[in-house]
């Protein structure tokens, strides 16, 4: 392609681009009030234009001005001999933008100067399809790059010159760092593989560290029996599902109800109503448990001992009081009043009441939040082991169970003469029940990974 | 049907918060007052008994109102120095999480490939963190020195963190600073699993910055930088106060938090009175220093529609 160069061009070494634009730029610096004028208007004119109007009186060499662009495309043997007449137009407003303004220069492609402004030209104006190459047609784009980085000043090209290596090694660090803290995520869940299927021997060889070399399922239906999964009443798996399902859903819908009403409707101490919503989340539930403790104890003026009951899970969560429930309720608040009030005034002329509108309106919208909280609060209930080991004393939830895994292995596995587990073989144990535990949730979290994390978008916390 | 329309829509909001009003009063509200009272009363006294706790005021005892207090911060072997080293924690790690989760969401915002498995990733401590498995794990890694800075060490076969600080003391660079580095960079298992809503809330904020904030600031040439100073920053700055308050009331809630640990101590020795007094101090610090910080940062923060 070289030769399609004008001899002029190729003396232009970078020294010298680099001399002239120092120039320009001092130049620049005295007539630099002007400049933001012509900032956005030479790139959109379809005017044909050949000076632009408030470029900086630069005192450019000649050979380098714009004009000097089109002389030297136009030889270009593959291109058309007559150029369309709108061309001229397009081309030279481009490099004249550039020099107005050195931010005008970043914004566009590198690839730019192959596609010129010609969609502004309406169809009628060029009639054949041939006809709509334009100047830097049959220029590689390095050449053309070159032509344009000719027109740029010092900074400019180091402005380009910088973008571009960032743009080249960003990629090869956010990977390092992306892949390095992923693996400290991790990490523990393949602790939790590595351990949890081994033989305890394992521990006391030195030479493993991750790769067990005795697989082994007997660990697992050992912590399982263990940890009482597999009796037929007082399961732990069971009681947690009940309880779990169960208070989920009716934290989600007195919530939701809640929620609304403090989203749609005016009333008196309102803001003082919600302050208690906020205190809600504020106060940790350690502040409440014992005077919460009595009250389950003497409930109903001390005629009904509600202690290791369901129900001390849940009456709260049927009262929009369970765990966390004031997020619960500040999240639904939140995405309530971002919905439309049109939406409601189109019911009310229906002739729906508040009840119904907010059941067969406000609920469908919300359809995508509700899921939301409801994987929230069934994790937050799964994980939840303060409020159960307040309330309860037989009653065992999963989460218990796991947090005395130490204990209950104690007695049910080591508890007799032959078992000589050292404290690092126990841990052997310990990583199978963290793993037995978890794996509702992850697979809960494999399947519906996009509500979990795309939702909370959706629910409006935020704005 | 005479009632006026304000009014009746008015009745109505009180009737959807009503079930919500209720259980506040009965399972938050009179447990909080209790509780409250519960600092004040004596402790030798404060015992379960047939139709509740068996309730005396200090003062009618003859002892001073404060004598919980007092014990709590005198008299208690351990809970100041678990509130002195809870307290310090909480300060180191609040804004570690934050400027970390704010890194995170800014990269995991950007378009590449396999965004969705990294998001994934990022995303799995918030199912974890919260139960007691996190505190089993960290225990049980620890032991078996597979932990993330020991984790390091045995990958590149030195000591990396030792070898940062040793240089930073040959720089001469203050004691504080490299104890600051060794603490975060041991913890930092702690910080990335504790800073997963953190991320998924930053990442919605920056979901909303508006396109022609981000077109304005690239057709005036911003670079990343500038970008993420000049737009990025103050778009995301209410959520930055949400987060720090959801971080730090998180911190109650963690199972290895000391300061609770002690008070759940207490409370198993059935002295509920100083317990009470122990938490509700506790719960007073952090509430106060927690205001100021968000009047502070309130006058920072750039609210889009006012």
């Amino acid at each position: 392609m070289d030769k399609n160069m004008s001899p002029e061009e190729k003396k232009f070494t970078l020294e010298e681009i680099m001399a002239e634009a120092e120039a320009k730029r001092a130049a620049k610096r005295t007539a630099d009030p002007e400049a933001p004028a012509v900032t956005t208007a030479p790139a959109d004119s379809d005017v044909p234009q050949t000076v632009t109007p408030a470029a900086p009186p630069v005192s450019r060499p000649t050979t380098h001005t714009t004009a000097n662009l089109i002389p030297q495309a136009v030889p270009d043997p593959q291109a058309e001999p007559e150029p369309d007449t709108a061309q001229p137009a397009e081309i030279i407003p481009d490099p004249s933008a550039d020099e107005a303004e050195p931010a005008e220069a970043s914004r566009r492609p590198l690839s730019d100067p192959d596609h010129p402004v010609s969609d502004h030209i309406p169809d009628c104006a060029k009639p054949d399809v041939h006809e709509e190459h334009h100047v830097g047609e049959g220029m590689s784009k390095k050449e053309a790059m070159r032509i344009r980085m000719k027109n740029m000043n010092k900074q400019e090209i180091a402005y380009l010159r910088r973008k571009q290596i960032f743009e080249k090694c960003w990629p090869v660090f956010r990977f390092l760092i992306l892949f390095g803290l992923g693996f400290v995520i991790l990490t523990p869940l393949m602790f939790m593989l590595s351990y949890g299927f081994r033989e305890n021997a394992d521990m006391n060889d030195p030479t493993i560290i991750w790769i067990p070399r005795h697989l082994t399922l007997r660990i697992m239906k050992q912590t399982i029996n263990a940890m009482g999964l597999t009796r037929a009443n007082n399961n732990p798996l069971i009681n947690t599902l009940v309880l779990n399902i169960g208070c989920s859903i009716c934290q989600v819908v007195t919530c939701a109800i809640t929620g609304y009403g403090f989203a749609r409707f005016k009333f008196k101490g309102r803001n003082l109503l919600f302050g208690i919503v906020v205190l809600m989340i504020l106060v940790p539930t350690q502040i409440i448990s014992i005077p919460l403790y009595s009250t389950f104890r003497n409930f109903l003026f001390g005629t009904v001992n509600l202690i290791d009951n369901m129900l001390v899970m849940y009456l709260p969560a049927l009262t929009a009081n369970g765990i966390r429930a004031g997020l619960m309720i500040f999240i639904f608040r939140q995405f309530f009043r971002g919905l439309p009030k049109e939406l409601e005034d189109a019911a009310y002329l229906d002739g729906c009441g508040p009840f119904k509108t907010f059941i067969k309106v406000m609920v469908p919208n919300a359809a995508s939040s509700f899921l939301t909280v409801f994987l929230f609060s069934i994790v937050w209930y799964w994980n939840d082991y303060y409020v159960a080991s307040s309330f309860f004393t037989n009653t065992k939830t999963i989460s218990l169970v796991l947090k005395n895994l130490d204990g209950i292995l104690n007695i049910e596995i080591f508890n007799n003469a032959n078992a000589n587990i050292s404290a690092r073989e126990k841990i052997v144990w310990l990583e199978a029940g963290c793993l037995i535990s978890i794996t509702p949730m992850l697979i809960l979290y494999a399947c519906l990974q996009k509500h979990f994390t795309e939702g909370i978008e959706r629910s409006g916390i935020v704005g | 049907m005479k009632i006026p329309y304000e009014r009746r829509k008015s009745l109505y909001g009180y009737g959807f918060i009503s079930i919500w009003l209720i259980g506040t009063i009965l399972w938050f509200l009179i447990p909080l007052v209790e509780s409250l009272c519960y600092c004040f009363m004596d402790n030798a006294q404060l015992k379960p008994d047939v139709g509740g706790m068996n309730k005396v005021w200090l003062w009618n005892v003859g002892q001073n109102w404060l004598t919980n207090f007092k014990y709590a911060f005198a008299a208690d072997p351990q809970y100041k120095q678990n509130l002195i080293s809870v307290l310090k924690d909480t300060a180191l790690t609040t804004p570690m999480i934050l400027i970390f989760s704010l890194f995170i969401a800014v990269i995991l915002n950007q378009e590449f490939k396999g965004r969705g498995f990294a998001r994934a990733i990022f995303f799995l401590p918030v199912i974890i963190a919260t139960g007691p498995v996190y505190n089993i794990i960290n225990g049980n890694i620890a032991t078996t020195g597979a932990d993330s800075g020991a984790q390091f060490s045995t990958l590149f076969e030195t000591d990396i963190v030792d070898q940062l600080l040793e240089f930073l003391g040959v720089m001469n660079i203050s004691a504080g600073l490299s104890d600051v580095i060794n603490s975060v960079v041991t913890n930092i298992f702690g910080l990335v699993w504790s800073s997963g809503i953190q991320i998924l809330i930053f990442l919605a904020a920056l979901q909303n910055i508006p396109v022609s904030a981000k077109e304005a600031a690239s057709m005036e040439g911003a670079t990343a930088w500038e970008y993420f100073w000049k737009i990025t920053l103050p778009y995301v700055s209410p959520m930055i106060l949400a987060n720090f308050i959801y971080t730090v009331i998180d911190s109650f809630t963690k199972t290895d938090n000391l300061v609770m640990a002690r008070v759940l101590d207490k409370q198993l020795d059935w002295d509920y009175a100083y317990a009470a007094a122990m938490a509700w101090s506790y719960f007073a610090i952090v509430m106060v220093v927690v205001g100021i910080i968000v009047m502070i940062i309130n006058k920072f923060i750039f609210y889009e529609v006012e």
